[in-house]
């Protein structure tokens, strides 16, 4: 990663920014939190806090830090927007959904198979089989 | 508020101190349910949910609690993607029962245009007005009013879980960090 190298030459990381520390070249926190995106790493921080996130990071692959990062910041950002519900306000609403297109379709179904008796029993898919 | 001789509540035995009776955390997490703030603890921190508490109006601070417990539970049980996983199923969920039912409404126009005449002649068994006509050209996301506060989300899902023909909660996360979350408020 490019801001892997931000704490030899260029600024510190993020987080060491945000901790008011020294950026050492095995921070954990500076593949994930580049200097040039502040926001995130103060989001994250306010919500679960640099030891949590840290300890995270150190349980997850490092192949799949970057997603673990990018999942809190999205948690985090959630959080910050909706203090009450958080990220779990959307779940409810895309679980409402499911269920009214699960409904919206078995009613659909049922009509598909109300025209089909109607008729006989002979249909023409959209596809173009027969069906009876 | 707790009363006299009562025992402290989980978060203040958890944290080995004095659980005195304005305590933000003992209406939300009692002495019998250990697990709940031990869990909250390990992801947010004590004092991060403190904060985020004291920062709600009492009547929210419930609904706020347990929105945190499910977030603590999800990240727990997938440290990658958490609660972003779920949310990232129940998308691929939406796309794929929004693509079955377009199939099925195009099947039934189809049905309706080959059959029109049969149609109508059978039109004391079934009989499409209108409405109905209307509501089947439309595909339409119907939100029943069905708000169920149901923590207990069949939640068996992990990246590896999700049909790798639909987006992955990578791209996800990329897609909605750029997009403002819009959200129902669901509790009454």
């Amino acid at each position: 990663m490019s801001s892997s190298y931000s704490n030899y030459t260029n600024s510190p990381c993020a987080a060491c920014k945000f901790l008011r520390r020294k950026c050492t070249s095995d921070c954990v926190f500076a593949p994930y939190f580049p200097p040039e995106e502040p926001k995130k790493f103060a989001n994250v921080h306010r919500i679960f806090g640099a030891s949590n996130v840290s300890k995270i990071l150190q349980e997850v692959e490092p192949h799949q830090r970057e997603d673990a990062v990018n999942s809190l910041a999205y948690e985090a950002e959630a959080r910050l927007r909706d203090p009450v519900y958080g990220c779990v306000g959307a779940i409810s609403v895309l679980q409402r959904q499911v269920l009214g297109l699960q409904s919206e379709l078995e009613e659909t179904n049922a009509d598909i198979m109300r025209y089909a008796s109607c008729l006989g029993g002979e249909t023409t898919s959209v596809y173009g089989a027969r069906r009876g | 508020m707790r009363g006299p001789g009562s025992s402290p509540c989980a978060s203040c035995k958890l944290l080995r101190r004095r659980c005195a009776k304005e305590c933000i955390f003992a209406p939300y997490f009692p002495p019998d349910d250990p697990h709940k703030f031990a869990i909250v603890h390990k992801v947010f921190g004590a004092s991060n949910v403190s904060k985020m508490l004291q920062e709600l109006p009492v009547h929210q601070r419930a609904d706020a609690v347990n929105s945190l417990v499910f977030e603590a539970n999800a990240r727990v049980r997938d440290p990658v993607y958490g609660c972003v996983g779920a949310i990232s199923y129940l998308q691929n969920q939406v796309t794929q029962l929004q693509m079955q039912l377009a199939v099925a409404q195009t099947e039934i126009l189809c049905i309706q245009m080959q059959h029109e005449p049969a149609l109508q002649s059978h039109h004391e068994v079934f009989e499409l007005d209108q409405d109905d006509k209307a509501h089947l050209l439309h595909s339409n996301n119907n939100s029943i009013n069905n708000c169920n506060n149901n923590y207990n989300l069949a939640y068996a899902m992990s990246s590896g879980q999700l049909n790798s023909n639909f987006a992955s909660p990578s791209s996800i996360i990329q897609m909605q960090m750029q997009d403002p979350l819009k959200q129902e408020s669901l509790w009454t």
